[in-house]
């Protein structure tokens, strides 16, 4: 039996929350449109999140 | 920067985000409570005939066009943010039903939302359908090392470096085979998962698999499912996929999330 590393659960949770929350719904044009120029905001997002959890596990080491 | 939160709105300029919509009899109360997406703007219900929209006030140097787009960038505040979005649903949907909307959706005023959702009636019947349901979602991974190693044993072989150069030119070609092999059974394992769990709900899709560098999960993912499922079946749908669990026990890992606002299932119209 091998025993693979589970990721914790609210890593999971966010993950999934953050391709729900900004790759689904129901699309409106409101006022205000967020374009984010010719980068698709899902992956803006898990990048910034996935590199967010990461720093959390290390030492404070940078301040955007 | 805030330091008077009254007189905020004047100085700086609102408008309203909006979460989602609801039918009209929701109760505001539902909402009594709960933080929305800015600390300073109280989540309140615009409605417009048979839409209630789920709203409340965000400042213009944080959520105008050119702002928003920075922000969106910086990991804390999106994390935020998208946290809130998601729990003023969730509160929404402790009512009973609510339409998701995406992230981003902003008004400059109730007259404004009040206009779009005289415009989109669209949404009243989207709404009805998902009246009483919950989303899940259910990934499946691949333990691909461990499932090459079982094929490579059927064939009497073992997960070793061949040492002659003739047994290394064999054990290429058993290799592919064992590739191949592994890519048809995932793929098949996946697409029969998913009927199953779709049998057991009310809608399913099947979604892109995630990119395995921003899945923050090392494993490999063959199915990215979500499952439109009635309050009241949750429990038939948990079975389905304990069946599963059982039956692919040595092959796949499933995780299951939610219950979700239907955020999969908001753009479901009947043709």
């Amino acid at each position: 039996m091998s025993s693979t590393p589970r990721p914790l659960q609210q890593q999971v949770t966010l993950v999934e929350l953050v391709d729900r929350v900004l790759n689904k719904g129901v699309v409106l044009t409101g006022d205000i449109t967020l374009s984010v120029a010719d980068v698709d905001l899902v992956y803006v997002g898990l990048r910034v999140l996935i590199a967010s959890m990461a720093t959390l596990e290390a030492p404070e080491a940078e301040q955007a | 920067m805030n330091e008077a939160p009254t007189s905020r709105g004047d100085e700086i300029g609102t408008a309203l985000y909006v979460y989602g919509v609801v039918p009209p009899s929701t109760s505001a109360d539902l909402f009594a409570g709960v933080e929305g997406i800015d600390s300073h703007g109280l989540v309140q219900l615009v409605a417009a005939g048979e839409l209630a929209a789920i709203t409340s006030s965000v400042p213009l140097d944080e959520f105008d066009e050119a702002p928003l787009e920075r922000n969106v960038r910086d990991p804390a505040w999106l994390e935020e943010k998208v946290r809130a979005h998601d729990r003023v649903l969730e509160a929404a949907l402790s009512g009973g039903t609510v339409l998701p909307f995406r992230f981003g959706t902003i008004y400059r005023g109730e007259e404004h939302v009040r206009k779009v959702l005289s415009a989109r009636s669209d949404l009243a019947k989207t709404l009805a359908r998902l009246n009483g349901t919950v989303e899940f979602g259910v990934k499946a991974f691949l333990d691909r090392a461990a499932m090459r190693v079982r094929l490579l044993a059927e064939q009497g072989l073992q997960d070793d470096s061949p040492s002659t150069g003739r047994a290394y030119m064999q054990r290429r070609q058993v290799d592919r085979q064992v590739e191949e092999e592994v890519r048809n059974l995932a793929a098949d394992w996946a697409h029969e998962s998913h009927l199953c769990l779709a049998a057991a709900a009310l809608d399913g899709r099947m979604n892109q698999l995630p990119q395995p560098e921003l899945s923050g999960d090392d494993r490999e993912a063959v199915l990215n499912g979500a499952y439109l499922v009635r309050t009241e079946e949750t429990e038939v749908f948990r079975r389905a996929l304990a069946e599963l669990e059982d039956s692919y026990a040595d092959d796949l890992a499933f995780q299951l999330t939610g219950p979700w606002p239907p955020y999969n299932f908001a753009e479901y119209q009947e043709q």
